[in-house]
């Protein structure tokens, strides 16, 4: 199905969004046909995992490959039409989200929750996953935007979806926050449009670059990007934005949860990367600060994005392990360890905005991104492991669990490995991700951060040792005991298990895909090479055609 | 001139927009979030920026048949069309759920549906 070579001009970019959009159509007209649907969305699942592994063999890993490729969707060139931009940090994001979207399908296939609503599931699901995939993927500020609408509008409805009054204001709660964060992601684009003129990514690269030659005046763009940087934020969960997460995270299925802490948050994370150091990293802004004790002035809007994301990280990585540490339910702590840990992944991203050495500054995205992908396997198995259990004791609160080591080894041992993985033992893929983060901070001769990273941990220790004990150690309670646990479910946890010790062994080959992607993510001027957005006069026509949108 | 009364205006959207936001009743929270989503709007076809008012900006009365003056970013126009009708289905779906909110609750009282956690 796929020619190689595969060009820098490929059309390879647009099918993974292709197929998760005919498998959510697929699956909706399917609606009276259960098991031809759950069929279909396998299929579509597995077609999509295959569609990514393709981006990164042919575009990314193989020897031959562009390491970046485009897509311009309409055939309109860029900066004029969208253009979809498939580099090293989109597949690498892809491929968490491919990795952990099928094990999700496969767990849907065994256990849905609720009644009627059930038709809907799997369509809302290959939404999200659409969603997710456009954010990634995109190149215009304005498409990101949009495919966040795509995301939120699925992720709203599975918050929504138990029913039961709970669910409904987390919901509420849920909807009221995200559509004032789009708001509010409008006001920072539109400024940045009437600022610089344009909205593809590589052409803002361009500009800001070299403001005087397009006659730009690109000062209010620190500001605007703060915006931007805000709402980005609230979708990754960093404090202070985010306190819709327990409760959000409390009211979708499980198995939906594992999604929305594995590959939504992802997305608020790669769009902070992708413009940050993609499209401004270069810009030749003057940034002129004081605060009472703190001074950012320079030539780069980098080090005041920095010094806001340190706070946010270490507030979040604070709040979260506080939080996890007094829940009383296994997806309550999970969810506070959601907002600690991508504190963790926020940190090594705030180091390298203000590390001024190259290398420094390529070894704390990738810390980033390890942890990344290190949090969306074990959060991701953490939270489909809520799902079993729910499913088989009717409950997870710790009052009613107890002694379900004793009750399922399986289950038990990945619960294990993937709460090890958090805390960051050797040879799991946790280790790796601290290790790095921990080595950039020292790196970077942060002090502070250390101490912040240590605290962190230690809070990591306590609130998955609480978890495990409270509920798979002691005496089986009655809910454990007369539970039945899904053969296929346990099948999955194992499997995503085996990933975690796998990537950790065989950890070289990750780290170069990660180099890769921290590569594409500081390669401003391949970026825009590949994207090659072209000038008005280049293409006399009249005035500019507003044919995009 | 223009340009400060519609600063005026989106500025006042933006303030009614989040007082509504800040009050008890759900009704008036999905009415906040309807008025800060147009708010968003009118800012962001106010950014495609003013063409001066003067005849020759006026496409009837510049020429007849010949080119006709561009009197605003054609861009801006087709990003507000996107946010309008996502704006739109969202406000949809807030009204759904204040209504499933009050089913389920019996009040629209924010602060009569409970604890949080």
């Amino acid at each position: 199905m796929i020619a190689t070579p595969v060009g820098t001009d490929s059309q390879l970019v647009i099918a993974p969004m292709l197929i998760v959009l005919a498998a959510a159509t697929a699956t909706l007209l399917l609606g009276r046909y259960p098991r031809a649907r759950a069929a279909v969305s396998l299929a579509g699942g597995i077609a999509y995992a295959a569609a990514v592994a393709a981006i990164d063999w042919y575009i990314v890993l193989a020897p031959d490959a562009p390491g970046i490729a485009t897509y311009q969707v309409g055939g309109w060139p860029a900066p004029f039409g969208i253009t979809l931009v498939a580099d090293g940090l989109s597949a690498f994001m892809l491929t968490m989200v491919a990795i952990l979207g099928v094990a999700s399908l496969v767990f849907s296939t065994r256990h849905l929750p609720g009644g009627e609503e059930r038709s809907y599931y799997f369509p809302l699901f290959h939404f999200l996953a659409l969603g997710v995939t456009g954010a990634f993927l995109t190149g215009d500020l304005f498409n990101l935007f949009v495919w966040f609408e795509v995301m939120l509008m699925a992720s709203y409805v599975f918050v929504a979806y138990s029913g039961g009054p709970e669910h409904t204001r987390a919901a509420f709660w849920y909807v009221t926050l995200n559509l004032v964060g789009s708001a509010v992601f409008l006001l920072g684009v539109g400024g940045i449009y009437a600022t610089t003129g344009t909205l593809n990514m590589a052409d803002l690269a361009q500009r800001l670059a070299e403001p005087a030659a397009y006659g730009l005046e690109p000062a209010p763009v620190v500001g605007l990007f703060a915006l931007l940087l805000s709402v980005f934020a609230l979708k990754a969960g960093l404090v202070p934005f985010q306190f819709w997460i327990p409760s959000a995270y409390r009211a979708a299925p499980p198995q939906v949860t594992a999604l929305l802490a594995g590959a939504t948050k992802k997305v608020g994370i790669y769009a902070i990367i992708r413009l940050t150091f993609t499209v401004f990293a270069g810009a030749a802004v003057g940034v002129d600060l004081s605060l009472p004790g703190v001074t950012i002035a320079g030539d780069s809007p980098l080090p005041f994005i920095g010094a806001a994301l340190f706070i946010m990280a270490t507030a979040s990585i604070l709040v979260g392990g506080i939080g996890a540490v007094g829940r009383d339910s296994l997806e309550g702590v999970f969810a506070y360890s959601s907002i600690g840990q991508v504190g963790f992944i926020a940190m090594p991203v705030a180091i390298a905005t203000t590390a001024t050495a190259p290398g420094l500054r390529k070894l704390a995205i990738v810390a980033a991104l390890v942890y990344a992908l290190n949090h969306t396997l074990a959060k991701g198995l953490l939270f489909l492991s809520v799902g079993t259990v729910r499913s088989a004791t009717g409950t997870s609160r710790f009052a009613d669990l107890g002694g379900l080591a004793m009750r399922s080894p399986p289950l038990a041992i990945s619960v294990f490995v993937a709460s090890l993985a958090l805390v960051g033992i050797p040879p799991l893929s946790g280790f790796f991700g601290k290790f790095l983060v921990f080595d950039a901070a020292a790196r970077a001769r942060a002090g502070p951060v250390l101490v912040v990273l240590l605290v962190g941990s230690l809070l990591t220790i306590a609130y998955t040792t609480r978890a495990w004990n409270r509920s798979f150690w002691g005496a089986q309670t009655d809910a454990v005991e007369t539970a039945s646990i899904d053969p296929v479910q346990v099948a999955v946890l194992a499997v995503l298990a085996a990933t975690i010790v796998a990537v950790g062994v065989g950890f070289e080959p990750v780290y170069e895909f990660a180099e890769i992607a921290a590569d594409a993510a500081v390669d401003t001027e391949g970026y825009v090479d590949a994207v090659a957005p072209q000038e008005a006069s280049d293409l006399i026509d009249s005035s500019a055609n507003g044919g995009d949108h | 001139m223009t340009a400060v009364v519609l600063a005026a205006t989106i500025g006042a959207l933006f303030a009614l927009g989040t007082f509504l936001l800040l009050q008890r009743d759900l009704i008036r929270v999905v009415w906040g979030l309807a008025i800060i989503s147009q708010a968003a709007n009118v800012y962001l076809l106010a950014m495609g920026g003013i063409a001066p008012a003067v005849a020759d900006s006026v496409p009837i009365l510049a020429g007849h048949g010949g080119g006709a003056p561009q009197t605003a970013d054609p861009v801006v126009q087709a990003l507000v069309l996107t946010a309008i009708v996502i704006g739109f289905g969202m406000t949809a779906f807030a009204l759904v759920l204040s209504y499933r909110v009050y089913e389920e609750h019996g009040t629209l009282d924010v602060t009569e549906l409970g604890d949080r956690r």
